[in-house]
């Protein structure tokens, strides 16, 4: 008799109510949803930003590679001299009377200057 | 029926829609056909090739040649504006950033049967930035790449262009084109119903790769130094055409190359332009020299010790009688020395010189200064010239050949010749592709300095210089090729013109075709040139023609590059006290 009571009284005690269990696994499905559709738009979202930063990049680079263009174009000897002439500034390359060469001797740390006449008259020898 | 039934009535018929819906949606979900979802994936499937951009040529310094850059095609959706948009609106707009008249655009727009209509193609954005800022319903704005040239028309037959296709059409764009092409990239991935791609489901993404940079050895400055010589000289005497080379003596790289007339090869469809302009002469363009020719024929006569600069000939007084015909002097003289032929440019000394060597001697001279073939120039297009075997040369053929007759060349042929004479006798090749980089930086491909051969020998290169260089001393042909504080050598050439065989053959005889070619500094020389004008007005001669150009051109060009009246190059010196 004491034994039967005994086994009664333990199951009383495990025992937990149906409706509860339904209610805690509904929770657990109800927030593994929860948090799969959380991270399902947090991918989403990541993807999203992916994209944009993928399309500001190539936006840039293009960008960048029109303005290099646009700068070489300016840089363009012809439209240089053009600019020069706009703003009235002439300039030309030194007469060679106005260069001073100098040559640094092999083995030896001190500038030479290199200017002879030889190269222009030796051509008269014959 | 009761309220109560009319109620039942309408729950089952909303239950029986909803169960269907669900039972559809079971299928769809858990079996569907082969056909069905097929005709899903394929709605939801996404795949983009894109062609990943050209590589860019640049010059020798870096400066940027031939770029691609974004552009965009101007579409429009003319059922789409007619039923929703403004026409009106549209038409204004559009009309004030495309190169086409008002009722242009509205034919273009007045069509509400098309979905799709394209205005202009391949437009910079810049362009259309205001009319993008409209955000005009039914304007499509397609993205796309084109070519842009920067630089404009300057080195356009060295560069080339590529076509719409992006596939290298002429000059190094079509030589290079294999390097220059970008690899294909691949996108795999869904989009959803507002037709975006869902990043989570990309599965394949192949970024395309740019084509590798080719660097030239052109230099964009001696470039516009050569293009602006010739501009000049085709102002003053109008030839039909007029084309100049700048090539370093010791590496054979070209430094620049120029023909005129030429063209702007960011419009190189353009119906307007002759098919003519868009050729390089410098390669393509086979002509008789002339007394150029002189230089190539003494050296080797000297070279093979057929003759010293000493030896002296009878000039005849400007006419002499061989193999039956006359040939003629400009200015009469008696006796020339070798020195003097080349000076005063006999054509009789030269033709008495080369009859001394002998056909097969002059032939083989010719041969190894490497006429009558191709130079190997990294260029399409290029000529070899017309050297004929002796078996096909008549009696006088020697004469004439001696003073730049009866053998046609190229201006590259004819400079590369004079080169070897600068160079210790030592032909270079000539090559206009210094290297190409990788995207990554790493050179995949480098032209270094090779040679084809060597007609002479260094002491009779050494004595051809000084004999070149009295050309442009006073009492030369070439006077008007002197550079002030430098010495020059050079020699000139003043050829009548072949007439077709259509027009009864033999050679015109008021048109000429007028060339210099030299190098400097003499002792040490470091660049060669060469100028030719092609039919050049009131004056003919190559001295008088192309002797300032060259001028201009060297003497610019000596400057810029820092080299001395030596021959040597200089640098700047900052820390001098």
């Amino acid at each position: 008799m004491k034994k039967k009571q005994k086994k009664k009284s333990r199951k009383a005690e495990v025992r937990i109510p149906f409706p509860n269990v339904l209610a805690m696994v509904l929770v657990c499905v109800a927030a593994s949803g929860l948090s799969y559709v959380w991270l399902c738009a947090q991918c989403n979202t990541l993807g999203d930003e992916i994209k944009r930063l993928e399309s500001v990049r190539q936006k840039a680079s293009q960008q960048m590679v029109t303005e290099q263009s646009r700068w070489e174009n300016m840089q363009a000897p012809a439209n240089f001299a053009r600019a020069l002439k706009q703003h009235g500034l002439a300039m030309t390359l030194p007469g060679e009377r106005q260069i001073v060469r100098v040559r640094r001797r092999s083995g030896s740390q001190a500038l030479t200057l290199a200017y002879n006449k030889q190269g222009v008259n030796k051509a008269d020898e014959l | 029926m009761n309220y109560k039934g009319r109620t039942i009535l309408a729950s089952a018929m909303i239950a029986v829609v909803f169960a269907g819906l669900g039972v559809r949606l079971a299928f769809l979900h858990l079996k569907p056909s082969e056909g069905t979802l097929s005709r899903i994936e394929r709605g939801r499937h996404m795949e983009e090739e894109t062609c990943g951009p050209r590589g860019r040529i640049l010059d020798r310094s870096g400066n940027i040649l031939a770029v691609d850059i974004a552009a965009r095609h101007l579409c429009v959706d003319p059922k789409f504006i007619l039923e929703n948009g403004d026409i009106q609106q549209v038409c204004e707009a559009v009309t004030k950033v495309v190169p086409l008249s008002r009722s242009e655009v509205w034919k273009l727009l007045d069509q509400p049967e098309r979905q799709y209509v394209r205005i202009n193609r391949y437009m910079r954005e810049k362009t259309l930035e205001p009319l993008m800022a409209m955000k005009l319903k039914g304007v499509i704005f397609e993205e796309t790449s084109m070519r842009n040239y920067p630089k404009g028309a300057l080195g356009a037959h060295v560069i080339g262009f590529s076509n719409r296709e992006g596939v290298g059409s002429a000059g190094a764009e079509q030589r290079m084109n294999s390097y220059l092409q970008g690899t294909t990239g691949l996108r795999i991935s869904q989009k959803d119903g507002r037709r975006h791609e869902i990043y989570s489901l990309r599965t394949v993404d192949i970024e395309p790769q740019p084509g590798a940079d080719v660097y030239l050895t052109i230099d964009q400055q001696v470039q516009h130094y050569a293009e602006k010589a010739l501009d000049e000289m085709v102002s003053k005497y109008q030839p039909k055409g007029a084309w100049a080379i700048v090539q370093r003596v010791d590496t054979g790289e070209i430094l620049a190359m120029a023909s005129w007339p030429t063209f702007n090869p960011n419009r190189y469809n353009d119906p307007r332009l002759p098919a003519e302009w868009l050729r390089n002469r410098t390669i393509s363009y086979g002509y008789e020299p002339g007394s150029v020719m002189k230089a190539m024929i003494i050296a080797s006569a000297i070279d093979g010790g057929y003759v010293t600069p000493r030896d002296v000939f009878d000039c005849e007084n400007g006419r002499w009688m061989y193999g039956g015909r006359a040939l003629h002097d400009s200015h009469g003289q008696g006796l020339l020395s070798v020195a003097d032929i080349l000076k005063m440019s006999s054509n009789i000394g030269a033709a008495k010189i080369a009859l001394q060597m002998g056909n097969e001697k002059v032939y083989q001279s010719l041969r190894s200064f490497g006429f009558g073939a191709r130079t190997g120039v990294d260029l399409p297009g290029e000529e070899g010239g017309i050297l004929w075997p002796v078996k096909n040369w008549s009696k006088i053929s020697i004469t004439r050949l001696s003073m730049g007759h009866e053998i046609n060349v190229t201006a590259l042929q004819m400079l590369s010749a004079l080169s070897a004479i600068a160079n210790n006798g030592i032909r270079m090749r000539p090559y206009l592709i210094q290297k190409v980089v990788g995207t990554d930086g790493e050179t995949i491909f480098e032209s270094l300095p090779s040679e084809l051969g060597r007609p002479i020998r260094s002491e009779t290169s050494k004595t051809m210089r000084r004999l070149l260089a009295r050309v442009t001393q006073p009492g030369g042909t070439g006077t008007k090729a002197a550079v002030r504080g430098y010495s020059v050598a050079g020699k000139t050439g003043t050829a009548q013109k072949v007439r077709p065989k259509a027009e009864g053959g033999g050679y015109y005889n008021h048109k000429y075709l007028a060339s210099f070619a030299g190098f400097l500094p003499v002792e040490n020389p470091a660049i060669s040139i060469i100028v030719v004008a092609d039919d050049p007005q009131g004056v003919h001669y190559g001295g008088t023609v192309c002797g300032p150009a060259f001028q201009r051109i060297a003497d610019q060009t000596v400057r810029y590059l820092r080299i001395s009246p030596q021959g040597f190059p200089t640098e700047y010196v900052s820390d001098i006290e």
